[in-house]
C-alpha cells in the first residue's frame, strides 16, 4: 500500500482516493486553520467552499477534495494565512492577445447529466464540440463516477453515468478536465485555465450545464471539521469508496439524504439517524404522494423503497426535525435535532451530512447578463429560457440544474434538447423525433418533480437558527451579531452590507453566504429578491492562481 | 427613510470627500445632511494606496497637466497627516501604515527618468530618495529579477478603505450628521438666499450646499449652470487571497500602469488604473478582461511570489477626473454654493480636502492659496 505524508504522518492510500478522503480515512477531519484559529475541513466537497485548502508539496491552497492522492506527496495543514512558494523570476509579460484562442462550434460548460447529454446531442448532429468540467471525472453530482482503481460501478445510477460518459468520449466530443471556467464576458468570449495553462475560447454557440451546490445551513457548530454536505459525504463514497467516520448522522430535507444514509449504511456506517424537516407521508401530503407515483411510478417506488430500506436496517427517521445545534463533545459531535414542538433529541455522531437544498451554480450565466427571475416556491433565481433552452443572450443556452433546480432526468432532456437546437443553429439536420420525446420526457420528468417538492415542503428557517456567535459567512468568520450590528444603522443594500461586514469577500465568492443574505435582507428590509438582489458575479468565476492566469505557453 | 425639510448644510456625495466635509462641518457646529445615490462611488471601490510622489502614469498620460500637478504636490505629504490625524481623531485602526512608496524601474533608462523625477519631488519638499538594485533588494527582497532599481518615497503609505469608510461614516453619523443613501438628486435651485434640493425622496432646503459628487459633480453644478467637467473614468481592480506578509511597500512602476500593496489582513491589492468600461442601461463599470490579464500579468512580473497566489475578485470603480487639480472653494456665481473634488490619487487626498472644503465654508484659511483650484478655470 502507498502512502503520502501529512503533518509528519504516513497516510495510507488507495486507489482513486482524494487527499480528502484519504485523510478522512485515517481520521484526520481538520485540514486547516481559519484566521481566528478555528479549524477547518471539507464543507461541500465539490470544489465551492474553499474550505478544506492544505498545503501540497509546498503549494499553498490546493483543495483536498479536488486533488487526487498520490504516493510520496507532502500534505500540511495550513494556518492562517498560509505561505507563497518562494520564486525569483516571473513570467514575461503577456496580453490577452497572446492566449491560445479555442474556436469550437459549440462549448459546454460542465460534464453532469445535463452537460454531457448536451454535448452528445449535439455531436451526433455533427457539431464541433468541446466541453469543460472543473473535475476530472465527467459524471457531474448525480451520475459521479466511481474514481479509477476505486472499484466497480456501485449501482444503476453510476452504471448509467458510465455509459452515458462512455458514449460522449466515443463520440468526437473534446473534453478539457480539470480545467476552472474563471472568465465569461460575452456569449462569444470566455477564459478557462487547463494545466496551468489559460486559454481564450470563442465559440458559436454555448450551452451551460453548471449544476448546482448545497446550500449552507447556519446553526452553531456548523462549521466544525466532519459536519459536511450530504453531497460531499456521498461523494466521498461513490468516488473515493471512502466512510468519513464510524457513526454518521444524516441530517436535511429532500429524498438526496435518504438515498445517502443507505448508500453509506450499506457501505458499512453506522448511521445514528436521519432526520428529515418535512412532515413525512400523512394526509397532507397523500395527493402529491400520488401525483409522484403518476408522474413517474418507478422512481415514486425508488422512494418508498428508501424510506423502508432505512426502517429495515433498524435506522430512526426522525420527520419534522431539524439539526439546530451542534458541539464539539469528547467523543464526537454532539448534534440537536428539533421537531415542531420544540422538543429536542440529542444525537452523536462522528460526522455529520447536512442536506438542506440547493442553489443553482448561475454565475456564468448572470455574469453574461442572461435575465433571471425569483421563483418563490423553489426560493432561488431561475433562468428565463425558451423552450428550446436558450437564454435571454443569444446563442447562450442553458440547462439543468444551474438554471434552477430541476433534478437529474429532466437535466437530460434539457441537454438534448439543447445541443440539438444548438447543432440546428449551425446549419446541422435537427433530429425532430428525438426532440420531440426529449420534450415529452422533460413534462414528465418536471411534474414528476414538482409533486416530489410538495412532498418534502418544509419551512426555510433563514437565518433564524443561529445564535450571536453562529457564522453567516463561513469564508470571512462574520458571526450573526456581525451581520446584525451592521443592519442596525440604515438599511444598506446588498453591496454596502458586504463592504461593512465582508460578507461574501471570501474564498467562495459568496456562493455560501450570498443567497442567506439576499433572502435575509428581503425579509428585514423589505428589498426585492431579484436578480440584482445578489452579489453581482465578477471574474474570476473561480479562485485561479495568477501565474496560470497569465500562463499562454506551455504547461509547468 | 425620510428627509429632513430643513437644515443648514446640504452636502451632495457621501463618499470620502463628502463624509469628510460633512464630519469637519457638524464639527462646527452646523447640522449636516449628506445625500448619496449609492453607486459608483471611488471611495468604495479605491485601492487605498496612499500616493505622494508623482505618478508616472499621470506624467504619460497628460503631459500638459504636469505643471498642475506639480502646483499641487505639497498637497500630498500634508494630506498622508491628514489620514493619520484621522485614524488618531477617530482611535480607529483601518491598517493605515507609512511603509513607504516604491516606483521600480526596470533599466537605466527608467531609472533615470525616475531619478529626473526625484529631482524635481525632492525641490517642491518631498522624502525621496534613489535606490540601486543592491540597496533596493535589502529593503524589498519580494521583487523579482527583473527590477533595476527604484525611487523610494518615504511617506507614501496604504490604508485598508473599507475599513476607513466604515470608521468615519460610524463618526460621521455619531456626530449628528444625517446620511441619505440610494437618494437621487433631480433639481437644484437656487431659493432665498439658499438652495433647494429635489430627490428621489422628497425635498429639502438648505442654507448651504456642497457639491462633493465626485465623476458626479459636473452633472449636479448643471444644474446651476456651472461648468465642471468631472469625467467618470472606470478602473479596474484585482485583490488575491490572504498570504503571509510579503510585499511591505506600496509598489509602482516607472513606465507602466500598476499600484501593489499587501493589506493588514494579508490580501494583495493589484490595480494601478487599467481601463475597465461602462456597460448597459445602468451604466455598470464593468471588468475588461485585457486589463485582468495585463494587470496581473505586470504584477507577477514585478512579484515573481505573486504567481501562486489565487486571485478570487476583480471590480471595477469608478475613478473622477478632471485636469488633475482639485476643484474646490465657492461655486462662481452662486452665494453659499462650494464644490469639493479632488485632484488625482483623490482617496489619498480626501480628508484632506474635506478639511479644507469647510474651511473654506467657514471663512477660515484653508492653509494652502486654493486659488487656482477655484471652478472659474472651466468659465
Ligand atoms: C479603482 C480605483 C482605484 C483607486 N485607487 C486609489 C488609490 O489607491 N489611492 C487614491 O488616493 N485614490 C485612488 N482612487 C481615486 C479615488 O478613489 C477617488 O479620487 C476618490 O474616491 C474621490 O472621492 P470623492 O469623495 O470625491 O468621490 P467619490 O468617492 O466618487 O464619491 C462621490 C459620491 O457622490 C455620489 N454622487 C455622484 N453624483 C451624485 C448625485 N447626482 N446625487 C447624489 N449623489 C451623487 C456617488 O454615489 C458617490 O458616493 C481610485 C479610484 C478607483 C476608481
Ligand atoms: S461564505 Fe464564502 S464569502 Fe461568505
Amino acid at each position: 500500500m502507498s502512502h503520502f505524508r501529512f503533518e509528519g504522518r504516513e497516510i495510507s492510500i488507495r486507489p482513486g482516493q482524494t487527499i480528502a478522503a484519504a485523510l478522512a480515512e485515517a481520521g484526520e477531519l481538520a485540514l486547516r486553520d481559519t484566521r481566528s484559529g478555528a479549524p477547518r475541513g471539507v464543507w461541500c466537497g465539490m470544489g465551492v467552499c474553499q474550505d478544506c485548502l492544505v498545503t501540497i508539496d509546498g503549494e499553498e491552497n490546493m483543495r483536498a477534495c479536488m486533488v487526487k492522492s498520490a504516493p510520496g506527496l507532502t500534505v500540511t495543514r495550513q494556518a492562517f494565512p498560509g505561505q507563497t512558494a518562494a520564486r525569483s523570476i516571473g513570467a514575461k509579460p503577456i496580453t490577452a492577445g497572446d492566449l491560445q484562442e479555442l474556436t469550437p462550434e459549440i462549448l459546454v460548460i460542465g460534464g453532469g447529466a445535463g452537460g454531457l447529454s448536451a454535448a452528445l446531442s449535439a455531436r451526433f448532429a455533427g457539431a464541433d464540440v468541446l466541453l469543460i468540467d472543473e473535475r476530472s471525472v465527467a459524471g457531474g453530482q448525480y451520475y459521479k463516477q466511481t474514481a479509477e482503481g476505486a472499484g466497480p460501478p456501485l449501482d444503476r445510477q453510476q452504471r448509467e453515468g458510465a455509459a452515458l460518459v462512455a458514449d460522449v468520449m466515443a463520440s468526437g466530443v473534446q473534453i478539457m478536465a480539470p480545467a476552472d471556467l474563471w472568465g465569461a464576458y460575452a456569449a462569444d468570449l470566455f477564459f478557462v485555465t487547463h494545466n496551468h495553462q489559460t486559454y481564450r475560447i470563442k465559440p458559436r454557440q454555448v450551452i451551460l450545464a453548471t449544476g448546482a451546490y448545497e446550500r449552507p445551513w447556519p446553526v452553531p457548530g456548523w462549521t466544525l471539521p466532519g459536519v459536511m454536505t450530504t453531497g460531499a459525504m456521498q461523494t466521498l463514497w461513490r468516488s473515493s469508496r471512502t466512510l468519513p467516520a464510524k457513526r454518521i448522522l444524516v441530517a436535511g430535507n429532500g429524498p438526496l439524504n435518504l438515498q445517502v444514509a443507505n448508500e453509506l449504511a450499506a457501505g458499512g456506517a453506522n448511521i445514528v439517524a436521519v432526520s428529515e424537516a418535512a412532515a413525512g407521508p400523512g394526509l397532507r401530503t397523500l395527493g402529491s404522494g400520488l401525483a409522484l407515483a403518476l408522474s413517474g411510478p418507478a422512481l415514486a417506488l425508488e422512494g418508498a423503497k428508501l424510506v423502508l430500506a432505512l426502517k429495515g436496517r433498524g435506522i430512526a427517521l426522525h420527520w419534522a426535525t431539524r439539526l439546530v445545534a451542534v458541539e464539539q463533545g469528547l467523543t464526537g459531535l454532539r448534534a440537536t435535532l428539533r421537531n415542531q414542538l420544540g422538543q429536542d433529541i440529542f444525537v452523536e455522531a462522528d460526522a455529520i451530512a447536512l442536506g438542506y437544498g440547493f442553489s443553482p451554480a448561475n454565475e456564468i450565466a448572470r455574469a453574461l447578463g442572461a435575465e433571471h427571475r425569483h421563483d418563490h416556491d423553489k426560493g432561488h433565481l431561475v433562468c428565463v429560457r425558451t423552450a428550446e433552452m436558450e437564454t435571454t443572450v443569444p446563442n447562450v443556452f442553458a440547462v439543468g440544474d444551474g438554471c434552477g433546480l430541476g433534478g437529474a432526468p429532466a437535466a437530460r432532456s434539457e441537454g438534448l434538447i439543447a445541443g440539438i437546437t444548438a447543432a440546428g443553429r449551425l446549419g446541422r439536420s435537427v433530429n425532430v423525433t428525438a426532440l420531440a420525446a426529449a420534450n415529452a420526457d422533460l413534462k414528465r420528468h418536471r411534474r414528476f418533480q414538482k409533486a416530489l417538492w410538495r412532498l418534502f415542503d418544509a419551512p426555510e428557517p433563514g437565518l433564524s437558527l443561529c445564535s450571536a456567535d453562529t457564522l453567516v459567512c463561513r469564508c470571512e468568520e462574520v458571526t450573526k451579531a456581525a451581520l446584525d450590528a451592521a443592519l442596525a444603522d440604515g438599511s444598506p443594500s446588498i453591496a454596502e452590507v458586504k463592504r461593512r461586514t465582508r460578507m461574501g469577500m471570501g474564498r467562495c465568492q459568496g456562493r455560501n453566504c450570498g443567497p442567506l443574505l439576499v433572502a435575509h435582507l428581503a425579509e428585514t428590509q423589505g428589498r426585492p429578491m431579484d436578480e440584482h438582489a445578489y452579489f453581482a458575479p465578477r471574474g474570476p468565476l473561480k479562485p485561479v492562481a495568477i501565474g496560470d492566469i497569465v500562463s499562454a505557453g506551455k504547461p509547468r | 427613510m425620510s428627509l429632513p425639510s430643513d437644515i443648514d448644510v446640504v452636502v451632495i456625495g457621501g463618499g470620502i470627500v463628502g463624509l469628510s466635509t460633512a464630519r469637519a462641518l457638524s464639527t462646527d457646529g452646523r447640522g449636516v445632511l449628506v445625500i448619496d445615490e449609492g453607486r459608483n462611488a471611488g471611495t468604495n471601490a479605491n485601492a487605498g494606496s496612499l500616493h505622494v510622489q508623482m505618478q508616472s502614469r499621470f506624467l504619460r498620460m497628460y503631459p500638459d497637466q504636469i505643471g498642475n500637478l506639480e502646483y499641487s504636490l505639497p498637497l500630498y505629504p500634508r494630506a498622508v497627516g491628514a489620514w493619520q490625524q484621522l485614524a488618531r481623531d477617530l482611535k480607529a485602526d483601518f491598517e493605515l501604515k507609512i511603509s513607504g512608496g516604491l516606483m521600480v524601474a526596470e533599466d537605466a533608462a527608467q531609472f533615470a527618468f525616475l531619478k529626473e523625477k526625484a529631482e524635481r519631488e525632492r525641490a517642491l519638499g518631498l522624502d525621496v530618495h534613489m535606490l540601486e538594485r543592491n540597496e533596493l533588494m535589502a529593503i524589498a527582497p519580494y521583487l523579482g529579477d527583473a527590477i533595476y532599481g527604484a525611487e523610494l518615497c518615504v511617506t507614501e503609505g496604504k490604508l485598508n478603505p473599507l475599513l476607513a469608510n466604515s470608521a468615519l461614516r460610524r463618526a460621521v453619523l455619531a456626530q449628528g450628521v444625517v446620511i441619505a443613501t440610494e437618494t437621487i438628486v433631480s433639481a437644484l435651485e437656487q431659493r432665498d438666499a439658499g438652495y433647494l434640493v429635489s430627490t428621489s425622496r422628497g425635498q429639502v432646503r438648505c442654507k448651504t450646499l456642497v457639491l462633493a459628487a465626485g465623476a458626479g459633480t459636473g452633472a449636479l453644478s448643471a444644474h446651476l449652470s456651472v461648468v465642471i467637467p468631472t469625467v467618470a473614468e472606470p478602473l479596474h481592480m484585482n485583490v488575491t487571497e490572504a498570504t503571509s506578509p510579503l510585499i511591505l511597500h506600496l509598489v509602482q512602476h516607472a513606465d507602466r500602469m500598476i499600484t501593489l500593496k499587501q493589506l493588514g489582513a494579508g490580501q494583495v491589492v493589484i490595480g494601478g488604473g487599467w481601463p475597465a468600461r461602462f456597460e448597459g442601461p445602468q451604466a455598470f463599470p464593468t471588468v475588461e478582461p485585457d486589463s485582468l490579464i495585463g494587470n496581473l500579468s505586470l504584477a507577477q512580473h514585478v512579484v515573481p511570489r505573486l504567481s501562486r497566489l489565487r486571485l478570487i475578485r476583480t471590480w471595477a470603480g469608478v475613478n473622477t477626473t478632471c485636469d488633475g487639480q482639485c476643484v474646490l472653494g465657492a461655486l462662481p456665481g452662486h452665494a453659499n454654493a462650494f464644490v469639493a473634488v479632488p485632484g488625482d490619487a483623490g482617496y489619498t487626498l480626501g480628508p484632506l480636502v474635506g478639511d479644507m472644503a469647510a474651511a473654506i465654508i467657514a471663512g477660515r484659511d484653508p492653509g494652502f492659496d486654493v486659488r487656482p483650484f477655484s471652478a472659474s478655470r472651466f468659465a
